[in-house]
């Protein structure tokens, strides 16, 4: 596959009189980290069961490396669904091996692979246990395996984080980098907005079932980011310049925020600090990704 | 990549048949079932099965009664019962050790003692009762003797004698003769037709239970993502069916073997010739049940909602079985509802074993349920497609019609 990008394309869903999507359009390439966050009810869960095939939309295509969703490219997905779903009743290992076998793995592969998962997610021990007698963060984990276990070309996660303690969303987080980095197209929502922070290469906001920002995170940022101005000038706790378009909206002490006009220099700005004392922080303020969707939500 | 689709409904059939291998309750209850029925077969043979032996002392002309009694008891001579007579002699009360002989006697095993009295009349001496079987054959032996002792005075001819002792018996001519059969068809019915209410009840259920089960753990939605919804019905309903069909051969099975190693073979040889119309029966039957179960189970988000939905598959299942039971009368209605699918499983088959059926009449019967069980799969497949990603409600029949035309 050359191009495994994953594209959808004007997905527009109702639920009754409800419109749950309208026209939600956005990529996840290959290779990238792609966070996936709104408020409750945006649409992220009907997005991703639209595209793994388990909600057929009103309209809109989804479309994976040029290809149209069949069964056979669906099949080759790792799908994680928000409410979890795995058989309580059946052990760890046995389970993982029979969802493999569905999703058309060698009983040979699928053993090993399930052996070697369990490992990595430190559940070995747990192999043949049944499912519910695990714990919730143990039985997130298997979860997580169950859909890796086929060596998807695709993930598509809902709320994989949801239920983690810290260091198993590190392990989680370092697995995902992985997958990526072997090339896989990886979509994942979060509420966690500080960790997709952290995460994501890419990111696609929803809100009201319409994507209202959607690319690279880094560049989605910096646009918003305009030309407001953090200085901290050391021994002075409340630096106030008087220069010529420039405005300051707050001080305290991690130093001065002031908002640039078009007109105004950066560098007049550092120079009137300078003359005020050493300069110890000189930076555009980028917003946080937290603020970014206060601003794009509102 | 070709999607191996017959290796999936067998994944998916091969999963529903372990995990009912584990349930301990279908273990338990097939073991029970086996139990009975080989008891069912095995202990009336049992019971009846052993000749009494009785030891009988006699004395002077209770000696010929006591004879004749011996030869009646072994000669199955029908009206009267088997039982293997032993005759010991009456000690002379000089000869032995002293003491009452008829004492003496009972300490020898005997189980009465027979004299006569002066008037020919035969006295049988007991300890506690005299056992029913051997009273009847001492009563006819001394009815017999003393029918013969009468004929000898009158003089009459051996000949004479033999036709009034043993009277020809009037001969049955039948104009539409029934073949007597070992085991009552009726029974055979109702055995077939409980073991039909029972599988498709409990497996029927079980189809819905694991259906529910995968709707409320959401394994569902894991699944549909990668398996066409149908293939999984048709994996649910291949695997019980395939648990079904073998846990009915094990109990029938069971009870012919039991048959069988206590010498019943013609009860073997009825019950396999009849089996097979139930057993064809039953597999459709039960394939044409087994999706509407899944339906129900669909129409379920919650273990709790199977109750109510299942309310009308549990009728679906007592109809037959209660109409086959109840409806013995060949008659139009008996006839009517030997065609009518839902009854027809149990119905046909057992006209068949009361023989009321013509030989063409089972293939009709089966070509009508087969066709029924198509269209009812069809119609299956499209409910539990279009109901068994609805996780939050009970989903309606209806919305379940039009979600499934979409999918």
């Amino acid at each position: 596959m050359t191009d495994a990008t994953l594209a959808v394309q004007g997905l527009t869903h109702d639920f009754g009189q409800r419109r749950a999507l309208d026209d939600v359009s956005f990529e996840v390439r290959p290779g990238r980290l792609t966070g996936f966050v709104g408020a409750n009810g945006a649409g992220k869960t009907t997005t991703m069961r639209a595209i793994v095939g388990v909600l057929r939309p009103d309209a809109g295509t989804v479309t994976f490396g040029g290809a149209s969703m069949t069964l056979e490219v669906r099949r080759r997905i790792g799908y994680m669904p928000e409410e979890r779903g795995l058989y309580p009743k059946m052990k760890v290992a046995e389970q993982l091996v029979y969802l493999a076998r569905v999703l058309g793995v060698t009983k040979d592969d699928a053993q090993a692979r399930a052996a070697s998962l369990l490992e990595g997610l430190d559940l070995a021990e747990r192999r043949d246990d049944l499912l519910h007698t695990l714990s919730l963060g143990n039985q997130q984990r298997v979860q997580v395996a169950a859909a890796l276990i086929h060596e998807p070309d695709l993930l598509i996660l809902d709320e994989p984080f949801s239920g983690l303690d810290p260091i198993a969303m590190d392990a989680m987080a370092e697995r995902l980098r992985d997958r990526a980095a072997a090339g896989v197209p990886v979509l994942f929502s979060s509420h966690q907005l500080d960790l997709v922070e952290r995460l994501c290469d890419d990111l696609v906001v929803i809100h009201h079932g319409r994507v209202v920002a959607a690319g690279d995170a880094r560049a989605l940022r910096e646009q918003r980011a305009g030309r407001r101005y953090r200085v901290d000038v050391g021994g002075t706790d409340a630096w106030m310049p008087a220069l010529a378009g420039m405005t300051v909206v707050g001080s305290g002490p991690e130093g001065t925020l002031v908002d640039l006009d078009e007109s105004a220099d950066p560098q007049a700005l550092l120079a009137a600090a300078q003359a005020a004392g050493p300069v110890e922080h000189f930076a555009r303020t980028v917003p946080s990704l937290a603020e970014l969707f206060a601003e794009v939500v509102r | 990549m070709s999607t191996p689709r017959t290796a999936l409904v067998r994944l998916v059939a091969g999963r529903e048949i372990s995990v009912k291998l584990r349930d301990k309750g279908f273990l338990a209850s097939t073991a029970v079932f086996i139990a009975i029925i080989v008891l069912a077969v095995v202990v009336p043979v049992m019971l009846e099965g052993d000749t009494p032996e009785y030891t009988v002392a006699a004395t002077g002309h209770a000696g010929a009664v006591a004879e004749v009694a011996v030869e009646l008891g072994g000669a199955e001579v029908p009206g009267l019962p088997a039982a293997d007579i032993t005759v010991i002699g009456l000690e002379d009360p000089t000869a032995g050790a002293g003491g009452d002989p008829v004492d003496e006697a009972f300490l020898r095993g005997a189980d009465a003692v027979l004299s006569s009295d002066p008037d020919g009349t035969v006295v049988i001496t007991a300890q506690e009762n005299v056992p029913g079987d051997l009273e009847e054959l001492i009563a006819a032996a001394s009815s017999a003797v003393t029918a013969q002792d009468v004929a000898v005075e009158a003089g009459l001819s051996a000949d004479q004698l033999a036709a009034l002792t043993s009277p020809p018996q009037p001969r049955i001519d039948l104009l539409d003769p029934k073949p007597s059969l070992p085991v009552p068809p009726e029974l055979v019915i109702v055995i077939f037709g409980f073991l039909f209410y029972f599988t498709v009840l409990t497996f029927g259920a079980s189809i819905a239970q694991s259906v529910v089960e995968e709707k409320t753990s959401r394994v569902v939605e894991i699944l549909v993502a990668a398996v066409p919804v149908r293939w999984l019905l048709a994996g649910k309903v291949l695997g019980n069916a395939a648990m079904a069909l073998g846990q009915v051969v094990l109990i029938v099975g069971a009870g012919l073997v039991g048959a069988q190693a206590i010498g019943e073979g013609d009860i073997v040889a009825q019950v396999l010739g009849v089996s097979g119309w139930f057993l064809a029966f039953f597999v459709l039957g039960f394939l044409m049940l087994a999706c509407l179960w899944a339906v129900a189970g669909s129409l379920a988000s919650r273990i709790e909602e199977l109750q109510s939905t299942t309310l009308y598959m549990q009728l679906a299942v007592m109809t037959p079985f209660f109409s086959a039971i109840l409806i013995r009368d060949e008659g139009p209605a008996r006839v009517a509802l030997s065609y009518f699918p839902l009854t027809a499983p149990l119905m046909m088959p057992a006209r068949v074993a009361t023989g009321d059926a013509a030989a063409w009449e089972p293939w009709v019967a089966m070509v009508i349920v087969s066709a029924t069980a198509v269209l009812l799969i069809g119609v299956g497949a499209r409910l539990y497609s279009g109901s068994v990603l609805n996780t939050s409600t009970r989903t309606r029949l209806g919305g379940a019609w039009a979600a499934g035309g979409r999918a």
